[in-house]
């Protein structure tokens, strides 16, 4: 086994664009989730409009790489107008489907064949990253111990954490805020909130629009980052992930979504690139029982099978995550 | 004097010879050419005809240009069509000329792009059928769309109950209760397929793979997270983390493909008045149905039905009846995963068998109870057949949008939230 060029990959991706994106996301649904106790689960969904809000305007219209940064914006607040004026009223499982089907509905809409005109089907768009790539002070390849990358990614790398530390600093200075001490009093008890004279429901609009345009940034980021936005990027399963990283690094804490998602992108790709390792040089160790039949065409779900346990385990034993405070979790919304 | 004559004729000789070299080489003076024949199929007790058809019309254009040429099929159904030279050429029939109540075999024959090389003469034969679809106006297809709609209602249907009712015993929502449905149907065609038992003996292990499942996740997750006073939220969070787990190893095991069971999977279709059916979607239908009776039968008259509503409208003065809630939610669980694993296999023969099949249908199955009204049994039959008619209409009003069609229900289920936000069924304290 090459363990120089497995763990340099899996310390790469805990930095690399991915994990940024998926940084931003939780960031997004840490806001919602997190300060104002709002079960959003279409997250993904507001990561798509980002990236289509760049990619379609550039690949299909040519437009300037600066005109679409304001499409971001407002496709993140009409999102969250369209999904929190029917459901904030209600109670909090209702918004979780409707959020999550929100989320299926466009993730279908810009994959189906009937738009393949304008957002490229299952195949997505490319070729519009070009303005960026002109932009990119850096050329040629660089090598970091066994780990090689382009200057392009090093450009987005930089770009994105720059990007990171700065709405990481937003929501540090909003929930310090007297708004944000408003979102966590929902969070604790609405009808409180409500007794005290505030319009609860606006205040959650508020946060479901904020939390989902940070998500459309995240969104963005991984399109430019991979150089293509694909509808299969932006499945539920997104959501999931975001959710389990946010609940590794600590609800409601603001580096939690930071620290959760370098952890779940090391330990992922770790368990990827072992497993693809011992399945490409035949050695898969003798200790695993001969019946699970790791292979080179099934070795890849294993990721998924671990995050998804990491997500059940953590929220029975570990509610509020590594860095979490119990008192702040919240989980008894209903 | 015959000598010279045989001269003129070596030389005009040489003069054609050479012209047709200069052709290939160069541009082409028109000796470059699609023909073809149209022809009817027709199937007589099992011998084909082929007829010949005139009078069908055909284009050729530059491909991508201007139309360089049109024609019309003799009486031998055949047509020729001159180019100007080498190139690509795109051929299109034109389908209005086509006698009535026939179709293109091959719908991609509409329009063919052809390279054509320098003196070549390309042949392009069309086959013509029976049409499928022209005969039947919009109006005609309405029927077929609303027994399609009923049908997968149905099968939804069984499906939700389960979650409808763990959703009511436990105030959980479920967002595993899919890998429920996709357990049933992969149990049932590892038994049928691998085991090579015949589907109707692989089905009971199918459905008590999926009473196993709800034992299991109850016994083993749901009880002691309910002991340890683990909110629902977090429940319902761990639930996203099961269902996920549970969906990748299905994908480990059973693989990316969709794949049919070994019986029944292609069947004739009856004509039932306007409707096409087959006799499999019958059998469903019929089960659908003689199961959604026997399960209101069961909760409305049955001791442990009546336990069960009762631990739905108030467990702690149901328990304080000497209700045994554990032992009720228990049953809600083995009979809702036994339930779910029916569907499934049901779905998996309406459709196919694959690895996610369970959590496409889960967001349908939300929408169907959250549509009904959460909780209430009878409310997920009424939103399972608003959902099942949703979908299938979709596809009748946007044809050509068919892939969308998930998105007709889910969008019914946010209308019906706006107007009705307890649900067709549901009462209006229920909801905060």
């Amino acid at each position: 086994m090459q363990w120089d060029l497995i763990i340099s990959n899996a310390l790469y991706a805990a930095i690399a664009v991915n994990a940024i994106g998926y940084t931003l996301i939780a960031v997004g649904l840490n806001v919602h989730f997190g300060y104002t106790g709002l079960l959003n689960f279409g997250q993904a969904g507001f990561a798509a409009i980002g990236a289509y809000a760049v990619a379609v305007p550039i690949a299909r219209y040519g437009w300037s790489l600066w005109a679409t940064i304001p499409i971001i914006f407002v496709g993140g607040l009409v999102l969250g107008l369209i999904l929190g004026v029917p459901t904030l009223r209600l109670r909090a499982d209702y918004l979780a489907i409707v959020t999550i089907a929100s989320a299926e509905i466009i993730r279908l809409i810009v994959g189906s064949e009937r738009f393949r005109w304008l957002f490229g089907g299952q195949d997505g768009l490319q070729g519009y990253t070009q303005q960026l790539q002109d932009l990119n002070p850096f050329g040629g390849r660089y090598t970091v111990w066994a780990q090689s990358f382009g200057g392009y990614d090093l450009f987005i790398i930089i770009i994105g954490w720059i990007i990171v530390v700065l709405t990481s600093l937003l929501v540090w200075s909003l929930m310090r805020s007297p708004w944000g001490r408003v979102l966590k009093s929902i969070r604790e008890d609405e009808d409180a909130a409500r007794s005290l004279g505030k319009n609860v429901f606006s205040y959650k609009i508020q946060s479901l629009i904020v939390g989902g345009i940070i998500g459309a940034l995240g969104g963005t980021i991984i399109a430019v980052g991979n150089r293509a936005a694909q509808p299969g990027n932006y499945s539920t399963t997104l959501t999931f992930f975001a959710f389990t990283i946010l609940i590794l690094g600590g609800v409601a804490r603001v580096k939690g979504p930071i620290i959760g998602a370098m952890i779940f992108w090391f330990t992922i790709t770790l368990v990827d690139n072992i497993l693809a390792e011992a399945v490409r040089t035949n050695s898969v160790p003798g200790w695993l029982p001969s019946w699970l039949e790791v292979n080179s065409a099934n070795f890849g779900q294993v990721k998924y099978i671990i995050a998804g346990a990491a997500l059940a385990v953590l929220v029975v034993f570990r509610p509020q995550g590594i860095f979490g405070d119990r008192r702040e979790q919240a989980f008894d919304v209903r | 004097m015959i000598r010279r004559l045989l001269c003129a004729v070596a030389v005009a000789g040489f003069a054609v010879l050479g012209s047709a070299a200069g052709t290939a080489s160069a541009q082409g003076d028109g000796n470059e050419l699609v023909q073809g024949n149209v022809r009817n199929e027709q199937d007589e007790d099992g011998k084909v005809t082929r007829v010949p058809v005139p009078d069908v019309k055909l284009a050729v254009a530059v491909a991508g240009g201007a139309e360089v040429g049109s024609a019309t099929t003799d009486a031998e159904g055949h047509y020729e069509l001159p180019l100007p030279g080498p190139g690509d050429y795109t051929v299109k029939i034109d389908q209005s000329t086509l006698p009535e109540g026939v179709d293109l075999r091959d719908e991609a024959q509409a329009e063919v792009t052809v390279n054509i090389r320098p003196n070549e003469r390309q042949v392009l034969n069309y086959f013509l059928g029976e049409s499928s679809r022209q005969t039947e106006s919009r109006l005609d297809q309405l029927p077929q769309t609303i027994a399609n709609g009923i049908k997968f209602g149905l099968i939804i249907a069984i499906t939700a109950i389960g979650l409808s009712l763990i959703y009511g015993t436990t105030g959980l929502s479920n967002f595993s209760h899919g890998e429920l449905v996709t357990l049933g149907a992969v149990v049932t065609w590892w038994m049928n397929q691998s085991v090579g038992l015949h589907l109707l003996a692989a089905i009971p292990f199918g459905i008590a793979a999926g009473a196993l499942g709800g034992y299991v996740s109850e016994a083993g997750l749901w009880r002691p997270l309910r002991r340890k006073g683990v909110s629902l939220t977090s429940m319902m969070i761990v639930s996203i983390g099961v269902g996920l787990a549970a969906r990748y190893v299905y994908l480990y095991t059973f693989g990316g493909r969709s794949r049919a069971y070994q019986q029944y999977a292609v069947q004739e279709a009856v004509k039932i008045g306007p409707i096409d059916v087959t006799k499999r979607e019958l059998i469903t239908v019929a089960v659908c149905v003689i199961v959604l009776v026997a399960v209101a039968l069961f909760l409305q008259r049955s001791r442990h039905g009546k336990a069960i509503r009762a631990v739905s409208d108030n467990p702690e003065l149901a328990s304080a009846t000497g209700i045994n809630t554990n032992r009720v939610i228990m049953m809600v669980w083995v009979a809702g995963g036994a339930l779910a694993g029916l569907g499934g296999i049901m779905l998996g023969l309406d459709q196919q068998v694959s690895w996610n099949m369970g959590f496409t249908s889960l967001l349908l199955m939300f929408a169907a109870i959250t549509v009904g009204g959460l909780g209430n049994p009878y409310g997920a039959l009424v939103g399972s057949l608003v959902v099942g008619l949703a979908v299938e209409l979709w596809t009748w009003v946007f044809p050509s949008a068919v892939e969308l069609k998930n998105t007709g229900a889910l969008i019914i289920l946010i209308l019906v939230l706006l107007v009705r936000p307890q649900g067709l069924l549901g009462r209006k304290e229920r909801v905060g």
